[in-house]
């Protein structure tokens, strides 16, 4: 029996009258129970519709199609009784339906109760005189009915509801739509389809239950977004992710590509714990030299931007295209691989959704550093190895004595004050804590949204708040959203529109200045001064600032950013499978931020001046789609065919200026008005555009055999009048082996298997928008703190000041031949899955050489100024394989358990450079070049360990400042000397594999899920040693704890080279001393989550999920790096462990 | 089907598209637009600009770091030797071909150039109907060109010589050895053989070269040219005509009686002083202009001491034997072979005696630091005295209360002024070149007439109580009477000479290459500085390779085998 109970169409109004039918089912065996009538013939319009048919041997169902179709009645009927009634042939003129249905029944050994426009089919032999009233029939009775869709609002059809309670059940229609008489509300209702997690949910009274199901992680039958179309992931050919949203939608990281590490294979993110910091996403390592950034593509929208602006909770999907022949329909910029996301669109009904979150985060591991005696310790010992007097120092004494040419220290003494103006006592700061605090992420969303037949809306509003562990770092954010839809002429016409602000506030500080000031400013500089000034270095320390100046005085400087992201769009179904759509998009930003810089005395550091510069940024991007697709269908083929074009304009412009001579240093008074010197401004702008005609053609025979072709020609506004032009194609074929009957019949274990491959080419044209022109600027003076003026004024008159005469310089040779960087990349693929897909997964190879990469390579200097052009100079190549494996299974029906795992690697290497430009890569630029290496290497020198004997020395390679205790170089060109040419390549920055592994378990209304993720075998230059190995590369600052353990006779089996002031060995030189391991394994993510709606039995609401999180809890790192956390070296911003508590309420 | 026919419609409208492929560049002009007269005037300015866009940690016309640390005469200071580590390697020579100062000036000075050539290719273009100053600009950018082509020489020795004719695109095959010595040097004085030939004796703009200060660059550089180097850099024979040309020259400048010694020592280095008698061609620097941070003498900007009225950096810190040389004897006269015997100490500034150019170039712990008597230099001023000493440099630096000082954090520096070419140098390379002429005699009264400067130059020298900072005695050379004076000794006491008057200012390690006793110099400096600083025990400088910096690795490279490195590197 195909089915059990139909409901066919849908229901006009929300309530039936009490009470009406009460169905029953028994597992196979149906029977229905018409418990009693009332108010049979209501009366209404639909009793008065008169029809005229004429019907001649058609089925029964077939008589019910027709009424249906032409009046509001709907029919609930058993196909198999339905199925034996005789054939009828009936012709009627302006006849009532219950007329018809007379007729249609006469001879039947059926019968019809009508309530309301509901008629109900039953057997004569269960008419109501012969029933059983038993118990659970005299209570209240009613219908419950509704829609059951995808996320996306698509109907499911064959949808399995059971009555868990009533043991009673039904499947939806072609329309999603179900009904089902019950005879209690008390029961709960269970949604199962495969492909689709199951669902429970309580009625509680209500007689319209509609929901969306939640794709399950192996769903063949899961809509995926691939550009410009949606198409079934049984359906697909290229290397698609999808990811899981649902996942990560609770991470509190406020950039939702953050949350998104480690869960997609061949996508590699890097992130930092900064609140205002983004996330470098490379899809299947770096392939150019340039901008290594994927293309966004958001609603159909491309952009380049980051997602830091995007609210986390609008998204609704995000699927990676991550080689070409998927991308290439994206041609332009998508040669980096495409992310594209969607956001949320009202479901049918109404629906308000709450999540809030609240966090605790705090620094897990920090970088360990000497405290006041212990530095005085350590500068003692260094200055006694060296020879000099250590009561040389300006800052500590120390009472020593030679034992027998053994020096002992007795005491380390330290000064009343550390300055000459007596105002810094010696203390004993901890930096590291002055400067972090244990703070809070505030999170809350509220959506509401509408969605009916000819229309809906969706509103959404987020707040975000992180305030950073590192003092005064932080970001407030706030987005609205807008998704509505309208549609017209019968749904032939949709118009909608996705619309997004966002507003953020965010620190401006440089976290980097802070981290690295903590770290190396001496602990026995005070925090404040006697008088409660800033305490700071003084002389014979390094010229860092006091850390808590820093964030003191860069409290009140915000980064203000508004920025509009969406799209009005337009859907026309000329004629059945004809669809135009229009779309067209806007980007665009603003920035405004005034920074007011005090004056300030800080130790030796000081500045008399203050300063208020403001700056404001805009940017807009403006984008037209429009394209036509036409799905046919012939026989066991089916086509899709799609044409389009697509433009963007895109423009910036910036200014910005500043004053000095504030008389208040508020940020309330510090406008540029109120400046009263130095007046000083600046701006600038540009643009580009895109112009993009492109095709595709699906082709599926019987969903077995299947593939597509895609070409693109896309025009730049960046290139030189010939070559603006580039054409980009692609084709990707797959076999879905288990249609095949060999398949089926001999090896029913396998649900679906699928062999893919795609070859496609893409393009790239991130350069300079003037890239193509010789170019001069008339550039006046530039800030030459960190390196050359690059000005053109002079002081010709001898004035001394005032306004100069000035030039021009040249920026840059132009290069009219530049064209498109094309990458070709060819993907193998296979997808599986067994016992009905619970285990399933996929397992990708790919070969992606880029070519023609668009570089601007440093010129020779007599080339002069502004010598250097952009070329299409370069080749790369990246090779690498990416393995998903997902299991489901339901252990009881209370227990499910999922597992998802991926890996993923790849091997980069450069493949051409022109020969002149090769020294500005890692290499000698002679004999040892970045060709044949990967881009991200490091090259220097290979230590040796440690000179530990006299006899070692004697018998090494010369080395300039070999001794006891130092580093030992090895002779690589075994010449007999240390030099330039014992350099190498000693290590690669890309890890050998990056995995991720998702764990899951549902238990009633308890779900519980975990998520570990690590990278291994990747190095990292770990250049902070200089500062927490040596007391000679940088004497004047706060060294590691790590000192205290350095090589001396009496402690000879230590690595870390021997205490000393005078670096006379250059161990700061590149070398495999500084090169560390980087692998990390960590526990990301744990969840816990309950849902409480069941237990809180309150009408109407669908689901309130209590959850803790914790996030970074847990880290493994390779013994071998010597900071505390590998992701973030060399002072990077510390991921925090983040704890949080939330709630997600859904009410409808 | 009318449907199918408007959708066609919006469809062909669509692929008409809105957007255009050309995109008119922003905010930037074409080469062509600025060759009219008043824009290559322009371009004539940004050439001059070249000449102080200058920065600390890779100066290329402050010297200091080329100049002082190679030679002897100054550590380089900061915090440690790991600070600015490429600057160390100057000073144990440690440079090379990767050094981040070997390849920085190099780009600097040949962006300089690059500047030069632009705007004499536009001068040359243009008629002098359109611009009756093309003769007179073209010589100040050859002036211009002549100068740094000049730093490239003395620098790196081989270097690609071109003009403005030479196009930019072939200018990087053009090898560093094509033109051999004494033909470069040849290139270098012709462009300032022009520039003397078209220079106006007075200038209005104070910044523009003189037909003298033309003469005075010329003078310097035969006088380059006449000490001739084997392939070892060793001095093989003087060219006596080139050093007779270079009396000439320098009588013409002292003729032209434009230019005369200041009447104290001092106004060389201050600020209300500059563009005095004595300069004859300095580099103008400003503030409060326009600029960001002002067109200050950045190459300096590191060199300020500790203090809170600076704050930083403590580089470029005299060593102790550059201080034990100003001692005199009981003559006042240098104390040749027994300067270095003894150590001077703090305390001992008193007890011996100095020469007054001491005061004028050292700061010293309790030392009024840039005249100013209430302004004294304490030990807390140094950075770090374990392993610099407590010495640091003076004559760039400027009092915190100078109206030319100007913080830019975390550094600070002035716009005082930069002699290129001052009128005691034209006296003493007349000198040098009188005596290796052997016309020692005639060398006498110039040097003597420097030191009785010297002797006025103590006025400013006091402390707060009105009395003399150091001990000071110097006398005049009185052949018969405290010397005698042959063509070895005169030798002796103008090298003397040039190292007390130019103390620190970045010329030491040049002269030095230029008479060619660099390495037992230099080895004999360390041997014995490396007792007291330990960083340099172990340091050797090796003949034939350190005399010049190598060839920047990467610019071999760009080159495609035209630029060949130096010998040793």
């Amino acid at each position: 029996m195909k089915k059990n109970l139909s409901f066919q169409g849908r229901y006009p109004s929300l309530w039936l009258d009490l009470p009406i039918l009460i169905f029953r089912a028994m597992r196979i065996t149906v029977f229905l129970v018409l418990v009693c009538v009332v108010n049979l013939y209501a009366t209404g319009y639909s009793q008065n519709v008169q029809l005229n048919l004429s019907l001649d041997n058609v089925k029964l169902s077939k008589v019910f199609e027709v009424i249906q179709a032409q009046t509001q009645y709907q029919f609930i009927y058993n196909d198999e009784n339905v199925n034996k009634a005789p054939l009828v042939s009936l012709s009627v003129r302006e006849a009532t339906v219950p007329k018809v249905l007379e007729l249609c029944f006469k001879n039947s050994s059926l019968t019809y109760r009508i309530v309301k426009d509901v008629v109900v089919v039953l057997p004569k032999e269960n008419a109501p005189p012969r029933l059983n009233y038993t118990v659970p029939f005299l209570s209240p009775q009613f219908i419950v009915r509704g829609k059951v869709t995808n996320k996306d609002g698509d109907p499911l059809i064959g949808v399995s509801i059971t009555a868990i309670r009533m043991r009673t059940g039904t499947t939806t229609d072609d329309h999603g739509n179900y009904t089902l008489a019950l005879p209690s509300a008390d029961d709960t209702l269970l949604f199962s389809i495969i492909g689709y997690k199951k669902q429970e949910v309580p009625i509680r009274g209500d007689s319209l239950i509609n929901l969306a199901m939640q794709v399950s992680i192996s769903s063949l039958n899961q809509l995926v977004v691939t550009g410009y179309e949606k198409e079934l992931k049984k359906d697909l050919t290229g290397a698609v992710s999808i990811v899981d949203v649902n996942a990560i939608k609770n991470i509190p990281a406020g950039n939702p590509l953050k949350a998104m590490q480690g869960r997609v294979p061949g996508v590699y993110i890097q992130t930092d714990g900064f609140p205002m910091g983004g996330a470098t996403v490379r899809i299947r390592g770096v392939g150019t030299l340039g901008n290594n950034d994927p293309l966004y593509v958001i609603d159909g929208i491309p952009t380049e931007d980051p997602l830091g602006i995007f609210n986390p909770s609008d998204i609704e999907s995000i699927q990676v295209l991550k080689d070409a022949s998927s991308a290439t329909i994206y041609g332009s910029r998508a040669g980096n691989g495409v992310i594209i996301i969607t956001t949320k669109h009202a479901k049918t009904g109404t629906h308000i959704n709450v999540s809030s979150s609240l966090s605790l985060q705090r620094y897990n591991g920090r970088s360990t550093v000497l405290n006041t005696i212990q530095r005085g310790k350590v500068y003692w010992q260094a200055a006694i190895n060296s020879g000099i007097d250590p009561n040389s120092t300006n800052i500590y004494q120390f009472d020593w004595a030679d034992n027998n040419g053994k020096p002992v220290l007795n005491k380390v003494i330290l000064p009343d004050f550390i300055d000459v103006d007596k105002t810094m006592k010696p203390a004993n700061t901890d930096w590291w804590k002055e400067m972090t605090q244990t703070s809070v992420i505030q999170k809350t969303n509220v959506t509401l949204s509408n969605g009916g037949e000819k229309g809906s809306a969706l509103l959404s509003l987020n707040y975000y708040n992180n305030k950073g562990i590192v003092k005064s770092t932080f970001q407030n954010k706030f987005n609205i959203r807008l998704n509505s839809d309208y549609s017209f002429f019968n749904k032939r016409l949709t118009v909608g529109e996705n619309f997004a602000a966002d507003y953020i506030k965010g620190s401006t500080v440089n976290p980097g200045d802070i981290l690295f000031a903590a770290e190396v400013e001496e602990p026995i500089v005070p925090v404040h001064t006697v008088d409660g000034g800033w305490g700071g270095p003084a002389s014979g320390m390094t010229d860092r600032q006091n850390p808590m100046r820093l964030i003191a005085d860069n409290r009140q400087n915000k980064v203000n950013t508004v920025s509009i992201f969406g799209n009005v769009y337009a859907n026309l179904e000329i004629i059945p499978h004809l669809t135009l759509r229009t779309s067209l998009g806007v980007d665009g930003g603003l920035l405004y931020q005034r920074l007011l810089q005090k004056s300030y005395v800080s130790g030796f550091l000081n500045d008399p001046s203050n300063q208020v510069n403001t700056t404001e940024n805009n940017n807009i991007n403006i984008s037209w789609q429009n394209t036509l697709t036409y799905k046919l269908n012939v026989a066991r083929n089916d086509f899709t065919f799609l044409l389009g074009q697509a433009e963007l304009y895109s423009a910036y412009g910036n200014f910005w200026a500043s004053r000095r001579g504030y008389a208040l240093e508020t940020i309330d008074y510090g406008y540029l008005d109120a400046g009263t010197t130095n007046k000083d401004n600046g701006g600038s702008g540009g643009g580009y555009s895109l112009l993009s005609y492109f095709g595709k053609v699906n082709y599926s025979l019987d969903s077995k055999y299947l593939a597509s072709v895609t070409v693109r020609r896309d025009g730049s506004s960046r290139f030189g009048q010939g070559n603006r032009f580039g054409v980009f194609p692609a084709f990707s074929l797959g076999w879905r082996l288990s249609q095949e009957n060999f398949i089926k019949k001999s090896l029913p274990v396998i649900s679906d298997l699928k062999l893919r491959f795609g070859w496609g080419q893409t393009g790239n044209q991130s350069i300079a928008d003037n890239a193509t022109y010789t170019i001069y600027s008339a550039i006046y003076g530039t800030d030459p703190t960190w390196g050359y003026e690059q000005g053109s004024a002079y002081d010709i008159t001898g004035a001394g000041s005032g306004q100069l005469p000035s030039g021009y310089t040249r920026l840059q040779q132009g290069n009219e031949s530049l064209k498109w960087e094309t990458t070709t990349e060819s993907n193998w693929g296979i997808d599986f899955g067994f016992f009905q897909n619970k285990l399933s997964g996929s397992l990708d190879y790919f070969i992606k050489k880029t070519t023609d990469i668009l570089i601007r390579p440093p010129k020779p200097a007599v080339e002069g100024q502004g010598a250097s052009e952009w070329v299409n100079g370069a080749s790369m190549e990246n090779k690498g394989w990416e393995f998903l494996l997902s299991y489901e299974a339901d252990i009881s029906p209370d227990i499910s358990f999922q597992a998802t795992g991926n890996i993923a690697t790849y091997r980069n290497k450069v493949v051409y450079l022109p020969d002149d430009v090769l020294s500005a890569y890692p290499g000698n630029g002679l004999d040892k070049t970045i060709l044949g290496h990967p881009i991200n290497s490091y090259f220097g020198y290979v230590t040796d360990g440690l000179f530990t004997s006299q006899n070692e020395i004697d018998n090494a390679a010369t080395q300039v400042g070999e001794g006891l205790g130092r580093i030992r170089y090895e002779d690589l060109s075994n010449d007999g000397k240390i030099d330039i040419d014992d350099q190498d390549y000693i290590g690669v920055a890309d890890p050998k594999f990056t995995y991720g592994l998702n764990l899951s378990l549902t238990y009633k209304n308890l779900d519980f899920s975990c998520f570990f993720q690590g990278v291994q075998g990747n190095d990292v230059y770990n250049g902070n040693k200089v500062y927490t190995d040596f007391a000679s590369i940088w004497p004047g600052v706060n060294w590691g704890l790590r000192t205290l353990d350095a090589w001396s006779a009496d402690n000879p089996k230590s690595t870390i080279p021997a205490l000393t002031l005078i670096d006379n060995n250059n161990e700061s030189r590149s070398s495999t001393y500084f090169v560390e391991k980087g692998s990390y394994f960590k526990l990301r993510n744990v969840e816990i989550g309950y849902d409480l709606s069941k237990a809180l039995k309150v009408k109407r609401i669908q689901s309130a999920r209590v959850y803790f999180q914790g996030n970074n809890i847990f880290r493994v790192k390779s013994k071998s790096f010597s900071g505390p956390d590998p992701e973030t070296p060399n002072n990077g911003y510390p991921i925090p462990t983040v704890y949080t508590l939330g709630l997600n309420l859904s009410i409808y | 089907m009318k449907i199918l026919i408007i959708s066609s419609l919006i469809m062909a409208c669509c692929l008409s598209s809105c957007v255009k492929l050309d995109r008119t560049p922003q905010g930037i002009i074409f080469s062509d637009q600025l060759n009219s007269p008043e824009n290559i005037d322009k371009m004539v300015t940004a050439a001059y600009s070249a000449l102080g866009n200058d920065n600390g940690f890779d100066s290329y016309t402050g010297l200091w770091a080329l100049g002082d640390i190679r030679a002897g005469d100054a550590y380089k200071g900061g915090d440690g030797v790991g600070d600015q580590d490429y600057l160390n390697d100057f000073e144990v020579f440690q440079e090379r071909p990767d050094n981040r100062t070997v390849g920085n000036v190099w780009v600097a000075l040949y962006t300089a150039i690059g500047r030069v050539d632009d705007a004499l290719a536009r001068l040359d273009a243009v008629t002098e109907d359109k611009f009756p100053l093309k003769l007179e600009r073209q010589a100040e950018m050859r002036f211009l060109r002549g100068h740094f082509y000049f730093l490239l020489k003395i620098y790196y020795n081989h270097i690609p010589w071109f003009d403005e004719t030479v196009p930019v695109e072939s200018r990087d095959s053009i090898s560093n050895k094509s033109l051999s010595d004494d033909a470069l040097w040849g290139k270098i004085a012709d462009d300032f053989k022009f520039a003397a030939d078209n220079l106006p004796g007075d200038q209005t703009d104070v910044g523009r070269p003189t037909k003298w200060a033309a003469k005075a660059y010329l003078a310097k550089t035969l006088l380059y040219e006449a000490y001739k180097q084997n392939d070892q850099y060793q001095v093989t024979s003087i060219d006596q005509s080139l050093l007779a040309q270079v009396v000439s020259l320098c009588d013409e400048v002292i003729q032209s009686t434009k230019y005369a010694l200041s009447q104290d020592f001092a106004y060389n280095f201050l600020t209300e002083d500059e563009n005095g008698p004595e300069s004859i061609f300095a580099i103008q620097f400003s503030k409060d202009d326009g600029t960001p941070q002002g067109r200050l003498d950045w190459g300096h900007y590191l060199d300020y001491p500790m203090n809170p009225e600076y704050g930083c950096c403590a580089f470029h810190a005299p060593s102790q034997n550059l201080v034990n040389a100003f001692r005199t004897d009981k003559n006042g006269l240098p104390m040749f072979d027994e300067f270095n015997k003894v150590d001077v100490g703090l305390n001992d500034f008193k007890t011996y005696t100095f020469d007054p150019r001491l005061d004028h170039t050292v700061a010293i712990p309790g030392h009024p630091y840039k005249y100013e008597p209430y302004f004294v230099f304490q030990k807390s001023w140094d950075r770090s005295p374990q392993i610099y000493g407590y010495f640091l440099s003076m004559k760039e630096t400027v009092a915190a209360d100078d109206p030319s000082f100007q913080k830019t954090p975390p550094f600070m520096s002035s716009s005082k002024n930069q002699d290129i070419l001052r009128y005691d140098d034209i006296l003493l390379w007349k000198a040098e070149a009188l005596i290796e002429l052997g016309r020692q005699d005639e060398a006498l009264p110039i040097i003597n007439k420097i030191r009785t400067r010297t002797a006025n130059s103590t006025g400013l020298l006091k402390q707060e109580d009105g009395s003399y900072t150091s001990n000071y005695k110097i006398g005049t050379y009185q052949p018969g009477v405290n010397c005698v004076w042959t063509q070895d000794f005169a030798r002796k006491a103008l090298r003397w000479e040039r190292r007390l008057e130019f103390a620190m200012e970045g010329f030491r390690f040049f002269d030095l290459v230029r008479w060619g006793i660099t390495p037992d110099y230099v080895n004999t400096y360390i041997a014995e500085e490396s007792s007291k600083r330990q960083y340099l025990v172990g340091v050797h400088f090796q003949a034939g390779k350190f005399e010049y910096m190598p060839i920047p690795i990467s610019q071999i490279d760009y080159s495609k085998g035209a630029l060949i490195q130096n010998a040793g590197y």
